[in-house]
């Protein structure tokens, strides 16, 4: 009797502490989407990752931001204006911007967010490139009025909005002076986005909640610009690092968004019912590098070869599962600028490649290839590349590095070929910079072509698209020619999202928004 | 009691050249692994200006010897440090995680030992019956499954198929019993069936010596019944060597249970410490291990410490 008692007890114990599971599920219109690790700070482009910066700017927004076509579109700016010499840019506010703590937006504000980002105490991302050093040099910000904002530069700067508007730099959003406390220090993002930041629960989740008195751009939605209204009560961005726990998590209705899953994944989850899937091409690019100035791969013939000894529709469509397409231009294909010069794939040529290779004096001396398998692409393309280099009689070594080992040899110039892949470059002035430069003042520049760097700084002096077009056709043919690095594809970004969830849709720059997206109960 | 007194004084001062010797190797093991923290935080797109700045705050760019020296200034004043990835302080950090870990360690080794215990008297006892090969089977089964994939199937079977379980993340106790409670059974039910497999046969092996024994015989031609024998005169002593892998096992598990807090996603010591590896947080990763090496002094001591309540002659010698 006593034993019947306690096993009711228990399964009545065992019945309340399951029956919490069901009414989880039908809590609140929050909206949560998987982040695969913690954000780094809440200081917009200071301490920042991808994550970091795709959650600050969900709070945050800046004069301008990019659109989808990786153009450049007004937001918290009613209009832009450019002097004839191309040094003065007036901002026009927009009327009737509050911040989150309900304090209307001014040029005040705008001029405090610039005086905090271009603090070098406060270790901006992007103060570089505006302080003379990179793209542009802002001599001096002024408020002529409290809707009006001038930025004067040095000399014109073809991509000083592009800066500006970058995501790594949190699209230098403007906050209000409460988000520092009275000493200084960084308390939390008061911006004018679409959602307020609420909590931050280290190693687990960040909470924004809804501004409701969010004022939105008559447009439609459009990368980070455009209308950005919040259709849900809380966005969770849930930290899971582990895929199959995501995978589990999104089947068992625990989040809702995973923004990019990987190509294994992608059979299995659309046939999945209780799943929509949702593609958008990404301008982050897969590439191997070449260390010129080896004794061996400074021959331009080898490199050729190597070139030439590889079936580039074949690795992109092997390792992405088929998502992606291959692409041999630094420019990703999203890109305005990715023309016919750009499009063209070489056709594999084993006979050509062995051709060079004799000439060059190759004789299967061993090419150390480092990769990594934090992103199993990497380590994937590297073993292909070896299978196909081998046909040619290339003999390439594949040695498997952890991630930070293999961005130490990366940022030292210290290997022979490698595996790597580039975050998005929404402009292809950025493109070709990230791997062009001076490699005695930057090892991990992999091309330093005089006459190319010449062009690059000329292509983000001139604003007129045509004639950047023909720069960058120019540098196209130039790197071709150079073999310093092969291009192989640009990811795809596959999202899996709940049924309950409308309005979801990724885009180039691959991180999740959250505005103009409802979700409703299972 | 002087006597103990002085005993846990020098069982303490000794762990004082322990901890230096760990500080020592875990600091100059980190810094030569190839990697820079600040061009794993600033990614692809960093500058050298930027990679150059952020050194020098975190002080990077001082020879390492000298950071050696300021790092050891800092921890003898009881400060870790912050951490380069995120700059909490370090010391917050450890304490946090080490309560998500420490609770699921505690829960599950308890349950474990209870659970592994008599099962492995029983065994001893009904030696080379159809019980006893089921029971060794059992444990045997147990000892080989890895944890992350015992993990991954109790998770789809109650999280995923029947959905009665969460899948990810963690409710402390404070803050809702009942909540934490639910959070906490998946991973910690994989634990103590990894655990229970291990102590099992660790409790049966030391039973099997202990019956052998001729007091036990003893005991028996006395006349007292097997339950008598076995509670009074087999478990004191066969529990002494459980007792001391318990304690390893313990030692060993509160320094984090990276594997299932990554399956689950619990923000425990573990984690902190993989995480901090990948990027290089050099603070983190040197406090990490400075706790959990202390960690597993402390509760070695405790378990030797406990050692004359199961075997009075320990206290004698």
């Amino acid at each position: 009797m006593m034993l019947s008692k306690k096993l009711l007890l228990s399964c009545l114990f065992a019945g309340a502490l399951l029956g919490q599971a069901n009414m989880a599920h039908a809590q609140d219109s929050t909206l949560k989407i998987r982040i695969n690790a913690d954000i780094r700070s809440s200081d917009p482009g200071v301490n920042r990752d991808a994550n970091t910066d795709m959650v600050v700017m969900h709070v945050v927004e800046g004069l301008v931001g990019y659109k989808e076509d990786s153009t450049i579109g007004n937001m918290l700016a009613e209009s832009v204006d450019i002097s004839d010499d191309g040094k003065v840019y007036t901002f026009k506010l927009r009327d009737g911007i509050t911040f989150h703590n309900g304090a209307p937006l001014t040029a005040e504000d705008v001029l405090f967010s610039w005086k905090r980002y271009t603090d070098p105490a406060n270790a901006w991302r992007c103060l570089p490139d505006v302080n003379g050093q990179g793209l542009a040099h802002v001599v001096n910000v002024a408020a002529p009025d409290p809707k009006t904002v001038v930025f004067t530069l040095e000399k014109p700067a073809a991509l000083f909005l592009a800066t500006l508007a970058r995501t790594d730099c949190a699209g230098t959003g403007i906050y209000h002076h409460e988000s520092v406390d009275a000493s200084g220090k960084w308390v939390k993002p008061i911006g004018t986005g679409p959602f307020k930041f609420e909590n931050w629960v280290s190693n687990q989740y960040i909470e924004l909640a809804r501004n409701e008195n969010y004022k939105a751009l008559s447009t439609p939605r459009d990368g980070m610009v455009g209308d950005k209204t919040p259709l849900v009560d809380k966005v969770r961005f849930v930290i899971i690092p582990d895929d199959s726990a995501t995978k589990a998590a999104l089947l068992s209705g625990g989040i809702d968004i995973i923004s990019d899953i990987s190509n294994t994944d992608v059979a299995e989850l659309s046939a999945n019912k209780t799943v929509k899937l949702d593609k958008a091409q990404g301008m982050g690019l897969n590439v191997f590098l070449f260390q010129t100035r080896d004794p061996l791969l400074s021959d331009v013939r080898i490199r050729r070869a190597l070139e030439l000894s590889l079936d580039y529709p074949e690795i992109a469509t092997v390792v992405t599962e088929g998502q992606a397409e291959a692409g041999h231009s630094v420019i990703p294909r999203p890109s305005a600028f990715f023309k016919t010069a750009q499009a063209e794939i070489p056709s594999r040529n084993i006979e050509e490649a062995k051709k060079l290779l004799a000439e060059a004096g190759y004789n299967g001396q061993p090419i150390e290839w480092i990769t990594s398998k934090q992103y199993p692409a990497l380590f994937d393309t590297a073993v292909l590349a070896q299978a196909m280099a081998s046909e040619a009689g290339i003999n390439l070594d594949i040695k498997v590095l952890d991630w930070a080992t293999l961005q130490d040899h990366y940022n030292n110039g210290t290997y022979q070929a490698m595996s790597m892949t580039y975050s998005a470059r929404l402009d292809p002035s950025l493109s070709f910079d990230m791997m062009s430069g001076n490699k005695d003042k930057q090892p991990r520049k992999v091309w330093d072509n005089p006459e190319a760097l010449e062009l690059l700084a000329k292509s983000k002096e001139v604003s007129d698209p045509a004639a950047r077009q023909e720069i960058f056709d120019k540098l196209e043919t130039m790197y071709r020619a150079d073999v310093p690095m092969i291009s192989l594809y640009s990811g795809v970004k596959t999202a899996a999202v709940r049924p309950a969830v409308q309005g979801y849709k990724g885009w180039a720059v691959g991180q999740p928004r959250a505005w103009g997206v409802s979700v409703e109960a299972d | 009691m002087t006597g103990h007194a002085t005993y846990i004084g020098k069982r303490l001062l000794w762990t004082l050249p322990t901890l230096f010797l760990v500080a020592l190797i875990v600091f100059f093991i980190v810094r030569l692994i190839p990697g820079d923290p600040v061009q794993v935080i600033l990614g692809d797109q960093a500058t050298e200006q930027e990679i150059a700045v952020l050194r020098a705050q975190y002080g990077l760019d001082k020879p390492i010897p000298m950071q050696f020296a300021l790092w050891m200034g800092q921890v003898l004043q009881g400060d870790l440090g912050n951490s380069i990835t995120n700059n909490q302080p370090v010391m917050s950090l450890l304490l946090s995680r080490f309560q998500v870990s420490a609770t699921i360690v505690l829960i599950a080794v308890t349950l474990a030992t209870l659970i592994a215990v008599p099962a492995g008297l029983l065994a001893a006892w009904k030696q080379n019956t159809t019980l006893d090969v089921a029971i060794v089977a059992g444990a045997t089964l147990l000892m080989s499954v890895p944890s992350f994939w015992l993990g991954l199937i109790l998770l789809l079977i109650f999280g995923l198929k029947l959905a009665w379980l969460p899948v990810y993340g963690y409710v402390p106790f404070s803050e809702n019993p009942v909540e934490a409670l639910r959070y906490m059974i998946l991973p910690a039910a994989t634990l103590i069936l990894i655990e229970v497999g291990v102590l099992t046969r660790m409790a049966r092996a030391s039973a099997m010596e202990v019956l052998r024994l001729e007091y036990v015989t003893h005991a028996r031609a006395k006349g007292l019944s097997n339950r008598q024998v076995l509670l009074k005169h087999v478990l004191p002593n066969a529990f002494a060597p459980t007792w001391t892998m318990i304690g390893l096992v313990l030692g060993g598990l509160l320094g984090g249970i990276a594997v299932l807090e990554t399956v689950f996603t619990l923000p425990g010591l573990g984690r902190l410490l993989v995480d901090a590896i990948f990027a290089r947080d050099y603070p983190v990763v040197q406090g990490c291990l400075l706790f959990t090496a202390l960690i597993y002094v402390i509760v070695n001591l405790i378990v030797d410490l406990c050692y004359p309540l199961f075997d009075p002659r320990v206290s004698a010698s």
